[in-house]
């Protein structure tokens, strides 16, 4: 009973259809120019350094993966991937982690900044290849992606709320506090294949995992720690569902 | 039980956020600044108190509703031939209702080609940004645009 | 470690006598002096760029005075006519004095 009315709480916060605050196509044309000068290349600039220093080049990396050099891009465009070294679904950062602890140096930590811009760069090296994550690649993906959609659907926390209740087809489109609630698979978000993005509101590089804690802590769900099972498997579920999208890092966001 | 009573907390707190309207989010009276300085004053230092035409040579573009007061683009091209003996010498932009209205004072010359000048400003509330143009013939003109700021969404 | 920045042209290609932008983008957190330190409560003083110069070949043809209203990580765009192969260079400094260079070739198509 008590969810109910809590989530119909938040239907009292969103307005549907022609709101007053909704944006003009010039003002998103204006927003769009933006990505032209997104200050988050200087991250993918210096990510690349860091690179270059913790990982050595792209067929270092290419070796630690067990692939060919000239295979790298395609490859990385399939993560979150069952990673069989490090025994898990593994996002690209965890990758970076395992190949710095091969190599005997200390793993930069998942929530550092010098974590997001590498990642952001080698997520780049990806860069106008689609998305191509295989759910059914093995029973790890499958299991993960299983967890996810669990996580994504959940109802938790003190409102009550899911990821599906603000991103399910039913309210996209609707305003909560001005913002259009995005389609996370639509054309004009492909959400996973634009994170790592500059966030206006933070200024700064951030990690789609880090932008789902942003969604938890607004929403009053207990923030999920990066890399766990259960933060990866969202990664899964919501970058399947932008799967065919071309990538374009670094994205650039409210 | 610890943990539930936490989350509890928060919730309070963080269902009382997202209903307050967003102009709260901003006080009233801005707070003043080490370089506080209101538009009349930055308008009369730059022309020495001569008078300011609106002209639709300068073209001012900034949204009309700003996603995030943090980050407003805005760009101002003149239409100048951009020789030397007519040229536009300044762009001033100016977010007229910040604590100091001035966001740049941009010299240019004719090796620009174009006049033009485009970056972005934080807004602390909804006003008019304004360009403030010098030409090399000493004249002064201007455009203005509304801006209103929101803020919301999710996190 | 000296401030990130990045100066960009646009387009890629281009002849003598077009007209391009030129722009540069700064890390720099362009603090107001009216926010406060989360954790310790207290002003965070004012910091931000006040002083941009772009030349080509050693001679400046643009030079723009900065105010703390601009965003955070800033960037500035300009227009450049194209006279001749050469370098831009952009030199900034901000309010605690850190002066910083960046440039990029000019190299114009036949
Ligand atoms: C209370 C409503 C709400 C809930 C619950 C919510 N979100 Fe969001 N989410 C939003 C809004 C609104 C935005 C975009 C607006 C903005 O940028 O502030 C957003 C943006 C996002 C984005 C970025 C999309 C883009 O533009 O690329 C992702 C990814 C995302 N959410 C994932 C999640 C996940 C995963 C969960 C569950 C853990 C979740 N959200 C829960 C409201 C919600």
């Amino acid at each position: 009973m008590k969810k109910i009315i809590l989530a119909s709480a938040l239907l009292g916060v969103l307005a549907f259809g022609g709101d007053q605050f909704a944006m003009s196509d010039a003002d998103r044309a204006m927003y769009e120019e933006m990505l032209e000068h997104n200050p988050a290349d200087m991250d993918i600039a210096w990510g690349g350094e860091l690179f270059e220093a913790n990982i050595g080049s792209e067929e270092a990396l290419a070796k630690f993966l067990g692939v060919k050099a000239e295979e790298l891009a395609v490859y990385l465009s399939g993560f979150p991937r069952y990673i069989e070294k490090l025994g898990m679904v593994a996002s690209q950062e965890q990758v970076l982690q395992g190949a710095m602890a091969e190599a005997g140096k200390k793993p930069l930590a998942l929530k550092s900044k010098e974590m997001a811009a590498m990642g952001a760069y080698v997520k780049s090296l990806s860069n106008g290849l689609p998305v191509s994550i295989d759910i059914n690649a093995n029973e790890h993906m499958k299991k993960a992606y299983a967890l996810g959609d669990v996580v994504f659907n959940q109802q938790r926390g003190g409102r009550g709320l899911s990821c599906m209740s603000c991103h399910a087809p039913a309210v996209i489109g609707s305003i909560l506090r001005t913002q259009p609630l995005p389609d996370l698979g639509s054309e004009a978000n492909k959400a996973a294949a634009t994170w790592p993005a500059y966030r206006m509101t933070k200024s700064n590089l951030t990690t789609l995992q880090k932008r789902f804690q942003g969604c938890m802590e607004n929403a009053l769900l207990a923030v999920i720690p990066m890399g766990s099972p259960e933060m990866n498997a969202l990664e899964v579920y919501v970058t399947h569902v932008a799967k065919g999208k071309e990538i374009a890092i670094p994205g650039l966001k409210r | 039980m610890q943990r539930r009573s936490f989350l509890k907390g928060i919730m309070m707190t963080g269902a009382a956020a997202a209903v307050v309207s967003p102009s709260l989010a901003f006080s009233a009276e801005a707070p003043k600044g080490p370089n506080a300085m209101d538009l009349d004053t930055a308008i009369k230092a730059i022309t020495g108190g001569k008078s300011v035409s609106a002209s639709d040579k300068v073209q001012l573009k900034a949204p009309e509703i700003a996603e995030n007061g943090a980050v407003v683009p805005v760009s101002v091209t003149v239409d100048s031939p951009m020789s030397a003996e007519d040229h536009v010498k300044a762009i001033h932009i100016f977010a007229t209702k910040n604590s100091n209205v001035r966001c740049a004072d941009v010299m240019l010359t004719p090796a620009n080609g174009t006049a033009s000048f485009s970056t972005r400003v934080k807004l602390g509330s909804s006003q008019d940004v304004m360009a403030l143009v010098v030409t090399s013939k000493g004249e002064f003109l201007s455009a203005a645009q509304n801006v209103k700021v929101t803020i919301g969404g999710c996190g | 470690m000296a401030t990130k920045s990045l100066v960009k042209i646009k387009p890629k290609t281009y002849k003598v006598g077009d007209v391009v932008e030129v722009s540069l983008m700064v890390m720099h957190p362009m603090e107001t002096g009216l926010r406060k330190d989360k954790e310790s409560g207290k002003l965070i003083p004012a910091h931000y760029i006040n002083d941009v110069k772009f030349s080509f070949n050693g001679t400046p043809f643009t030079t723009i005075k900065s105010w703390e209203s601009l965003s955070t990580n800033p960037v500035y765009t300009i227009s450049y006519k194209v006279s001749e192969a050469g370098e831009i260079k952009v030199a900034f400094t901000d309010t605690k004095g850190e002066a910083n260079e960046n440039g990029t070739k000019i190299t114009p198509k036949a």
